[in-house]
């Protein structure tokens, strides 16, 4: 596929392997390349504690007309990122649990709440900064409301 | 009736008791009789729904506690009468323990009405069809109150449901049981099944002019008894148990027995109306002592009903559930006009000749 | 006049719910007004434990994302891994894995249509499926010790050649006239076609925008079956089932025609197993996996949407992350949509077609 258009608007990026990476301007970029290259499908979003690198977002795309994929990455360091709900219905899943396991705050998402984890449980699981200390492990529900 | 009376006095007076104790237990004797023949009829629908059910899709069905499950529905209410009766805390209590009785009591009247034989109808009145069919709806109130003391919203959807199908249901079913009046000129049903009596056998009996009313009937009936594909009301994939899901115990077995009774009580009504009732299919019996007599026509009863009892099982293991709109779709705007034209349809049969005369 | 709406809770203990599903749902009289689903009752940590543990102790672990086809995510980890390591498969492994994978979606879906079909309240049905379901598991038995957590494939291979290939050919020649029977009884019921047809509409738009994948967005008119791509099915002779339907119904038939698509891999691969005696394998130590540093994604057909496993490596003996899609997860976040303005009794129906498993949404 082409993608001279796309980085000739959005500059700063770089393809690298099979991975667009980016660096701001993340719901554009993904409303782009979906309303220009008929990418359809968000497939998922991949979250990776990068640790000093901050959190790595893995968007992944695939257009049923081409039949081809697509991966966008965007490193977030303050644990911030653009939701995308408005574009992709299906990120209300991925954006949910990445906000209850990584704790990344989608700005323009007002539905996100625990999942996996009871709603007041402290820290973040798949951080590589989590641990799971004395008062998680005797965690118990009636305790800490 | 009048027979076994005399036989029962004569048999007093025998003995030296007064009549006006006779008088007054020749009206007992028969419910304890029905209660006891309830009992076992239950018991053992209970077992043959199972054993059926397990036919149908490639089972055993119930088959250790005793020779071939036999005693098996015993066992369960043994074990429902052990469990404890929770009521739970928010329930409204009087409500809550009133309508399981509720569920109970009409069936005895229902049963009671019947004419199982030429001589055992332990209610005779002149329009017993019309306080069988008030028996018959009777149960839908205590669904309603089971449904709405429980405090739970399943259980209040459950007897939403429930009355709303029984109320569609019912006009159906008087129109068709209009139709057999018409028939037969009675509201009796002992007279009723009378009225179908002939050399014939089989070919007098109603089902052959109103076929149209006995599917009718048969179908809203399956309707007001919560059978499937009508069972709404305790839809389990959606209702979890509906108006019994709060219930346990004894209270639960109440509610079950008295839908597998009336379903008993409900097929006898069905043929008695249309398969001639206690009549011998051949137009003949073949016991020539009137004692015996009395069994062989009861036996025809109970095995027409049992046929009935048999399709209703078998549809219930071959269809679906219908969507609640079609339900009451299906009564108002097919079943209704139907029992209409039907009713049409028989005053023709029976007066058809006078008027073309 | 003041009206208010009733909240009703359903699940996670309900029967209908298919394991732990939590629905909040706020209904104006039976009618739907807005659909809350609440999941997590049922998370093991998969992802997290993937951190924990090496290679070889996850992999029987990954049986239990979906305890219903369990081969499938083995095999993904599976592929995953070999991706990275550069290993190729024979062709026997390759249609010993396919013909497993096949008979696994089989016993899936079969299942499926047994609580679809109990959900719509005919019982019968159910019994039935299971019936046949039952002949694939008891080769399942036979032949990895395991029902439901086979632990079958390793990486690079299979644990052992196949065995018992004449189970397999009695049950691909019993299920096409047990599928005959069963749309007997189901397919043309008027009271089934009532409740399906036209209930429940998928657009593909809303399919796609949702992320829904496999036989639900088959059954809405989009051709998208990575099983076309996919090199394990290379050589095989196949059709992806598409249905224009966009209901409840196609979601049903589309399923009872994969079965039959599945039924000719099977027999397929079979001829060629029987053929071919010799099994190769490239053995690799499975104590010492290490993946070389980078990001490794393969994606797979699950019965129950397009799964996919995410690698990333630093060269360590376990994944720096390890990343899961499943299918019913995003089939979850569908109900939202979907069930909005529907009846009680049609949600259900409606939920049920959509093929959700607990244990594949939770992970």
């Amino acid at each position: 596929m082409n993608f001279e258009e796309f980085f000739s608007i959005f500059e700063g990026c770089e393809l690298k392997e099979n991975k667009i990476i980016i660096q701001s301007k993340l719901y554009d970029v993904i409303d782009f390349v979906k309303n220009n290259y008929s990418f359809d499908i968000l497939k998922e979003i991949i979250a990776v504690d990068n640790q000093s690198l901050g959190i790595e977002l893995i968007y992944h795309l695939y257009s049923t007309i081409d039949e081809e994929d697509l991966f966008i990455s965007f490193s977030t360091n303050n644990s911030e990122a653009s939701s995308i709900v408005n574009i992709f219905k299906s990120a209300q899943a991925d954006e949910n649990e990445i906000y209850d396991l990584f704790g990344i705050k989608f700005i323009g998402n007002n539905e996100l709440k625990r999942l996996y984890m009871p709603e007041n449980w402290q820290g973040y699981p798949l951080r590589k900064d989590y641990v799971q200390d004395e008062m998680r492990q005797n965690w118990n529900d009636n305790d800490n409301t | 009736m009048n027979y076994l009376y005399f036989l029962y006095i004569e048999f007093l007076a025998k003995h030296n008791i007064p009549k006006l104790f006779g008088d007054i237990t020749f009206y007992v004797i028969p419910f304890c009789i029905i209660a006891f023949a309830l009992l076992v009829v239950v018991l053992f629908l209970v077992l043959a729904e199972r054993k059926l059910l397990g036919f149908f899709t490639q089972r055993k069905g119930p088959n250790r506690v005793g020779y071939w499950g036999l005693l098996q529905t015993l066992a369960d209410a043994f074990k429902l009468l052990c469990k404890e009766n929770i009521t739970p805390s928010r329930v409204d209590r009087f409500l809550f323990n009133l309508a399981p009785i509720l569920a109970f009591v009409p069936v005895f009247v229902a049963l009671g009405v019947i004419p199982y034989s030429a001589e055992f109808t332990f209610i005779n009145t002149q329009t017993n069809v019309i306080l069988y069919l008030i028996m018959a709806a009777f149960p839908v109130l205590s669904i309603f109150l089971a449904g709405w003391a429980s405090n739970n919203k399943y259980s209040l959807f459950g007897a939403m449901r429930c009355i709303a199908q029984v109320l569609s249901y019912e006009l159906p079913i008087t129109f068709v049981i209009l139709s057999i009046v018409v028939l037969s000129s009675s509201m009796n049903l002992a007279t009723i099944t009378l009225s179908q009596m002939s050399k014939f056998g089989i070919f007098s009996w109603f089902l052959f002019p109103c076929f149209l009313g006995f599917l009718i009937m048969f179908i809203s009936i399956l309707a007001e008894l919560n059978r499937c594909p009508f069972d709404l009301p305790e839809a389990e994939s959606e209702l979890i148990c509906g108006y019994n899901t709060e219930y346990s115990g004894m209270r639960f077995a109440i509610f079950y027995l008295s839908e597998y009774a009336m379903m008993f009580a409900n097929s006898i009504f069905i043929t008695i109306l249309f398969l001639g009732g206690y009549l011998s299919p051949f137009g003949k019996y073949f016991m020539s002592n009137s004692f015996l007599l009395y069994f062989e026509q009861a036996f025809w009863l109970f095995l027409k009903a049992g046929i009935l009892i048999f399709i209703m099982i078998w549809i219930r293991a071959t269809l679906p559930r219908l969507a609640s709109f079609d339900l009451l779709k299906f009564s108002w705007a097919i079943l209704l006009p139907l029992s209409i034209i039907n009713l049409f349809i028989t005053v023709l049969i029976k007066f058809g000749g006078f008027l073309c005369s | 006049m003041t009206t208010t709406t009733l909240k009703l809770n359903l699940g996670p203990q309900h029967p209908s719910t298919h394991g732990v599903l939590r629905l909040l749902l706020e209904l104006d009289g039976e009618k739907i007004l807005s659909c809350e689903p609440d999941i997590g009752y049922l998370h093991r940590g998969m992802e997290k434990m993937a951190e924990k543990l090496s290679y070889i102790k996850y992999l029987p672990l990954v049986d239990r994302i979906d305890y219903l086809a369990g081969f499938f995510y083995s095999e993904l980890l599976c592929r995953t891994v070999e991706k990275a390591l550069n290993i190729e498969l024979s062709d026997r492994v390759r249609a010993i894995r396919t013909m497993l994978l096949e008979l696994n979606r089989i016993s899936s879906h079969l299942l499926w249509i047994g609580a679809f079909l109990m959900d719509l309240g005919a019982t019968s049905p159910f019994f039935y499926a299971f019936r046949e379901r039952e002949m694939i598991l008891s080769y399942f038995e036979k032949l990895t010790g395991q029902r439901m957590m086979y632990n079958y494939f390793v990486f690079g291979g299979i644990r052992k050649d196949i065995e018992f290939l004449d189970d397999v050919q009695k049950i691909i020649s019993i299920l096409p006239e047990k599928l005959h029977d069963y749309e007997r009884i189901i397919t043309e019921n008027p009271i089934f076609k009532r409740r399906c047809v036209n209930k429940g509409i998928l657009e593909p738009e809303i399919g796609l925008n949702y992320s829904i994948t496999g036989v639900n967005l088959r059954a809405s008119g989009i051709d998208y079956d990575i099983r076309k791509n996919d090199y394990l099915y290379q050589g095989f002779d196949f059709a992806a089932v598409i249905l224009q339907g966009k209901d409840s119904w196609s979601r049903y038939k589309a399923r009872i025609l994969e079965i039959k698509e599945s039924i000719k891999i099977i027999s397929q691969a079979l001829d060629y197993l029987k053929k071919n005696e010799k099994l190769e394998q490239k053995h690799i130590n499975p104590l010492n996996i290490r993946l070389p540093e980078g990001e490794y994604y393969q994606e797979i057909e699950a019965p129950r949407g397009l799964a996919s496993c995410y690698i990333k490596s630093t060269g360590e003996d376990r994944p720096y992350r390890l990343k899961w899609r499943t299918g019913s997860y995003y089939s979850v976040n569908l109900l939202r949509k979907l069930l909005v303005g529907e009846y009680l009794n049609d949600a259900i129906a409606i939920a049920g077609s959509l093929d959700i498993i607990l244990p594949e949404v939770d992970k």
